[in-house]
């Protein structure tokens, strides 16, 4: 089988990149946050769900996509106040909880799809309004470039603007300190005074916030519509980016632009007729081998470590 | 002080282990009533009669001989994911990885059930099986070695695992394991040597289930009443007193990881020769996930296993007849079944009932 | 000189145990205050008590003559009040100068303020001449630079009263040298400094008073300069020889039964933490190895029971060399181990009794046949145990977790020797933290044990526990091991001496 490259990689797939990339990127940066105040969170793909379905509802109600950005928005802090509340509170572990989260996510929102929309499966409507792309000024006239960087949805530009704002906080804001504070050593933390629930509900609240951005990308921008089970693994893939860059905002990135192109590949392949279950796999391999060399790599220099001081010690 | 306390042992005990039968037994009669109040206060709310919905429900799962095999039936990958968490979290070992165990051993078996012609049912059909069991227990192998060699959670890898083999076994069956004559994407069909003996007419139940329920004996009598079972157990309780007693704890994790991936793929197996009759992509509809559920309902104890996936399989085929006579939803179940979850995994009336315990203490001894 | 901190008749009570009673103490300005004491003399709880981390049931506190309530570390912190905690409380991936600011970051616009914060830590760490390298992450920094971030973070805070909790145990010599020069400049310019130590040849270096206690209370005070080493050794481990002896004297030991040959040990941190053991523990002989807890007991222990990587040595029990196997070949060979922290190694607490009592000989007949536990045999066993061991329980059917503390011991202590099997016994504070009774049975057990021909290496914190059960004494000091040789009626005074750091006689360096 002849395959001509030159069809398969193309500007539009890069772009495409950037789009797929985008909700994956917001439950990752959200992720982030709690995972840095040591909170492993599976509850990340209820989250979107929920936030995609809220958005849909919102939108259809105030007839305005941002009006369903906000409706997701509250949805989601209540369902991660929930969260938050079990865990925190009740000292439920945070795993099961977020199983339970997710289980819950996906029956609440298959329900209210027909109870408050009508619609078993999927919901379209005309009434459904969604984002519409932005052209940016001055690279839209630049060839190539703006093929690339321009006519996207707002959220896409939202989403890659908030890696700079999420790293910035982490590290350089007194509250970014103090998230990392109760992540990495929860004594130093409370020694001088920090109290850790209530930055680990900040953490949770954060997280909560970004799956209802990437929740109302899936649902409000470019197809608009929403279908049971829409975030399809994404919480998931955001939780292998988070592993990817050990909680770091720009490793994570990476990850996620490796999703997402690997995801914008697949849809290619397929339209070719070609394998794409391979190209998705990667994403998950990739992280696969990253946490075994990156735990190689850990405990090879504390070996190493350890040889180094036998003969100092000696000596 | 200490005199009195060793006078009457027994009476304190005995008052501590009835309030705990008690408490717990109190704890899910209330989670599950709760779990239906809120199904029953979201089916009004959509304007539904909660009691027909649920008398329709019932009916769906019980309500006559053959609507009871069929969810006997549905119960069969249920009870053997559930017991293959429960192998896992007993030891624990945070196995989320049952969904990529299910499809691989689904795959496994599917192969062998298609592709090895010639031989009699009575070779075929636990050639089948076992293809299922070892295909499922070897591919949480790479999970178990990052955990042993170089210390990494088994949580994540066993997670990214899932979708490695659920993509995988997507391949295959589009590509070069596809049948172009089924309609969707799926392998051959399964040679009649391969299928599992069908035993009541006009239900779909098979052998598959009676294997299951064996299997929950044989999980319970292995983690209970042998030697390795035993420790697993302890290894699970805590693995600092294990290793000091001198049991094998790296041993135990890959074999927790082993018994519980052969298991889950025991039960892709089981419903590709029982049910299916062929590896159909993304036919789990997260059977895995719901065994994790069903083990933690069941508190990691085999035996509980098989009441909790019955009453998974009920909720799940009694609201398809819920949802065709009364037009509620069947997706309700899933917002039921998140709830108890919820309260489950907060444990919120057993913490009210002890903390009511103590209270009582303290304002009782002044 | 005006004081600054002190304490009045403060009583402190944990279940079972009178951690301080009365205590009364007045530390000046500019003073620095050494407290000495066994393990559980209650140094610890008192401190804790003053960094407000503690409750007192009675007494007071006054800081400059005005009484406060310390009702969390951050009231001790607004008071200035600075701990230094013997296990750092840094954040690995923060630079050393974050650390020191972390929780009253400086800030511009809403964003951290690194230029500021490295001229202000630079600041402080010059005035009180504690270098550091501001930059430095702090898991990259060495163990000293560690600890002066440490104090400086209290510090920074507006400490005018430090205390620190035995800050030379991580510390080398040359850093501990250090370490008492900053103290002494600190000292000079007004801070008032206490610190708990069990190593007597520090405290005598650079203290200015010394407070000892002694099962929860205050033996005395002594300007430093007026004593020496073996006056507060005695003051420390009291002055009764061999009060209380349940081992009968001039017992003849038999073959060796456990060898240990040049062993090292490294601790979780890579540091060595056993240097060079050399020890032979005798079948009929009660050795005792005493020492202050953390001076590389658990690491020679494990370390013996396969637990813990050797790094050199070797492990020969009844003449066969067991270094390098597995922990089961260890036990099997004939060695018995009841380990030093019951809940965390000795028993699986939610697991039920009989389960816990088979943990060592589960795998062997009579319990197990070739696959299956034999329900009827282990019942019996069990049974048999929970009466010989004087295990109180209605049943052996029950939660491990709902026995006391002391029946949690004798389960251990039946399921290790109720076979009779073993030629050498490892004990490690065997009766900690629990009743009389049931600290008394145990001890006779080890006896018995001992009067049948079996070795009992005992390992203990409790000086009066090893002097009452020893034929012999070792200590642990620093990872070394030196011979106190037989009980008699000076051994006491040896021990003392050896687990304080003064080995060579007494001390008086000022």
């Amino acid at each position: 089988m002849e395959i001509d490259l030159n069809r398969i990689i193309t500007l539009s797939l890069f772009a495409a990149t950037l789009r797929m990339a985008t909700p994956v990127l917001l439950a990752t940066l959200g992720g982030i946050f709690s995972s840095q105040t040591g909170i492993f969170h599976v509850g990340l793909e209820g989250l979107l769900d929920i936030g995609a379905f809220f958005a849909v509802v919102g939108s259809v109600a105030t007839g305005s996509p941002w009006g369903g950005l906000v409706y997701a928005i509250v949805a989601c802090s209540i369902a991660s106040l929930i969260f938050a509340f079990v865990h925190l509170e009740l000292r439920a572990n945070e795993i099961i909880v977020g199983l339970a989260l997710n289980i819950f996510a996906t029956g609440m929102t298959n329900f209210l799809l027909f109870a408050v929309l009508g619609a078993t499966g999927y919901y379209q409507s005309p009434l459904l309004k969604g984002f519409s792309v932005v052209q940016i000024p001055v690279i839209k006239d630049i060839p190539v470039i703006n093929e690339l960087l321009s006519g996207h949805f707002p959220l896409v530009y939202i989403a890659f603007f908030m890696v700079i704002v999420v790293y910035l906080v982490l590290y350089r804001t007194p509250f970014g300190f103090h998230i990392r504070a109760v992540g990495e050593n929860i004594d130093a933390a409370k020694a001088i005074g920090i109290n850790p629930k209530r930055i680990k509900y900040a953490g949770l609240l954060i997280a909560g916030v970004f799956c209802a951005l990437g929740g109302s990308f899936m649902s409000l921008s470019y197809l608009n519509l929403f279908s049971e089970g829409i975030s399809a693994g994404r919480g998931w893939l955001a939780l292998a980016a988070i592993n990817f860059g050990l909680g770091r905002p720009i490793p994570a990135l990476v990850a996620c632009l490796i999703f997402g192109f690997a995801d914008a590949l697949a849809l290619r392949l397929q339209q070719f007729g070609l394998p794409s279950q391979i190209v998705l796999m990667l994403p998950y391999i990739v992280t696969f081998l990253v946490l075994g060399a990156s735990a190689i790599q850990r405990e090879t220099r504390k070996r190493n470590a350890s040889r180094l001081k036998v003969g100092h010690e000696h000596a | 002080m200490i005199n009195k306390k060793i006078a009457f042992p027994s009476m304190v005990h005995i008052r501590r282990i009835f309030g705990e039968v008690l408490t717990q037994f109190l704890n899910y009669l209330l989670i599950l009533f709760l779990g239906l109040v809120i199904g029953a206060i979201v089916i009004f709310l959509s304007g539904k009669d909660p009691l027909t919905a649920y008398a329709a429900l019932w009916k769906g799962a019980f309500g006559n001989w053959y609507k009871f095999a069929d969810t006997l039936d549905r119960s069969t990958v249920l009870i053997l994911c559930g017991l293959g968490a429960a192998v896992a979290f007993r030891t624990s070992v945070f196995n989320l990885g049952l969904e990529g165990q299910l499809y691989i051993g689904a795959m496994a078996a599917a192969i062998v059930g298609f592709a090895v012609p010639g031989l009699p049912k009575i070779i075929h059909i636990p050639l089948c099986l076992l293809a299922g069991i070892v295909a499922g227990g070897l591919w949480t192998l790479p999970v178990s070695y990052l955990r042993i060699r170089w210390n990494v959670p088994v949580m994540v890898p066993s997670l990214m695992l899932n979708y490695i083999g659920i993509l995988f076994t997507q391949y295959l069956v589009s590509f070069p394991l596809r049948d172009p004559d089924a309609g969707m994407a799926g392998t051959p069909v399964l040679l009649d040597t391969a299928r599992l003996p069908k035993f009541i007419q006009g239900s779909t139940i098979n052998i598959g289930f009676i294997i299951a329920i064996v299997m929950v004996f044989l999980v319970y009598w292995f983690m209970f009443k042998t030697k390795i079972g035993y420790e697993l157990r302890m290894v699970g309780y805590n693995p600092n007193f294990s290793a000091s007693a001198g049991m094998p704890v790296k041993r135990s994790t890959i074999l927790a990881m082993l018994i519980s991936g052969g298991l889950v793929g025991f039960g892709g197996a089981c419903i590709i020769t029982g049910f299916f009759g062929r590896f159909l992509a993304s036919f789990s509809v997260g059977y895995g996930w719901d065994g994790m559920m069903i083990s933690l309902l069941a508190q990691n104890n085999p035996l509980g296993v098989l009441p909790a996936s019955l009453f998974y399989a009920a909720l799940a085929n009694g609201a398809m007849t819920m949802q065709s006579q009364t037009g509620v939803p069947q997706t309700v179940v899933g917002m039921v079944k998140g709830a108890i979850m919820f309260f489950v995994t907060a444990q919120v009336f057993v913490t009210y009932f002890r903390g009511r315990m103590k209270k009582w203490k303290l304002t009782s001894t002044g | 000189m005006a004081e600054a901190i002190s304490v009045k008749n403060i009583n402190k009570e944990f279940p079972g145990v009178k951690a301080n009673q009365d205590i009364n103490l007045s530390v000046n300005q500019g003073e620095i205050r050494a407290i000495v004491g066994e393990n559980g003399a209650g140094k610890t709880t008192l401190m804790n008590i003053m960094y407000g981390l503690y409750q007192p049931d009675s007494g007071s506190i006054f800081i400059k003559g005005k009484e406060v309530k310390l009702h969390s570390s951050r009231a001790a912190i607004s008071n200035g009040i600075g701990m230094v905690h013997q296990h750092f409380k840094l954040v690995p991936s923060f630079t050393l100068g974050q650390n020191i600011v972390l929780g009253m970051e400086p800030q511009r616009m809403g964003f951290v303020d690194n230029k500021r914060i490295n001229q202000s830590v630079k600041e402080i760490s010059e005035k009180y001449g504690l270098p550091i390298k501001v930059n430095n992450l702090a898991r990259d920094a060495s163990v000293g630079e560690q600890q002066r971030a440490e104090i400086l973070k209290a510090l920074y805070r507006g400490a005018d009263i430090l205390i620190l909790d035995e800050p030379t145990a991580v510390l080398t010599d040359m850093e501990t040298e250090e370490l008492f020069e900053m103290l002494r400049g600190l000292a000079k310019q007004g801070k008032t400094i206490l610190f708990i130590s069990h190593k007597l040849r520090e405290v005598l270096a650079v203290s200015d008073t010394t407070t000892v206690m002694r099962l929860g209370k205050i033996v005395g005070t002594v300007q430093t300069s007026e004593t020496d080493s073996c006056q507060l050794a005695e003051m420390m481990i009291g002055r009764d020889t061999v009060g209380g002896r349940m081992r009968q004297n001039g017992v003849h030991p038999g073959e060796v039964v456990l060898e240990l040959k040049n062993i090292c040990v490294r601790d979780e941190r890579n540091l060595l933490a056993v240097k060079n053991v050399n020890l032979q523990l005798h079948g009929s002989e009660v050795l005792g190895v005493a020492g202050v807890d953390g001076n590389g007991q658990e690491e020679l222990i494990e370390a013996v029971m396969g637990l813990r990587p050797l790094l050199s040595g070797e492990v020969i029990v009844h003449g066969k060399n067991i270094t390098h196997t597995s922990t089961r070949k260890i036990r099997e060979s004939g060695v018995a181990y009841i380990p030093s922290d019951r809940n965390k190694s000795g028993v699986a607490i939610d697991a039920l009794i009989w389960e816990n009592l088979i943990a060592s000989d589960y795998y062997r007949p009579p319990i197990s046949a070739w696959l299956s536990l034999r329900q009827k045999e282990i019942l019996q066993i069990a049974k048999d145990l929970i009466q010989r061991f004087q295990i109180f329980t209605p049943s052996a059917n029950l939660q491990t977790g709902h026995l006391s503390g002391g029946n949690i011991q004798r389960l251990i202590v039946g399921r290790e020797l109720g076979s009779e099997r073993a030629m050498a016994v490892v004990a490690s504070q065997p009766t900690r933290g629990i009743d009389i009774s049931g600290t008394e049975s145990i001890r006779r057990t080890l006896l018995e044990y001992a009067n049948r021909g079996a070795g009992v290496l005992l390992v203990s914190a409790d000086l009066d526990e090893v002097l009452a059960l020893s034929d012999r004494v070792v200590v642990l000091y620093e990872g070394e091991l030196y011979d106190a040789g037989v009980v008699d009626d000076e051994v006491r005074k040896r021990v003392g001496n050896l687990m304080t750091g003064s080995k060579e006689g007494c001390i008086n360096d000022k």
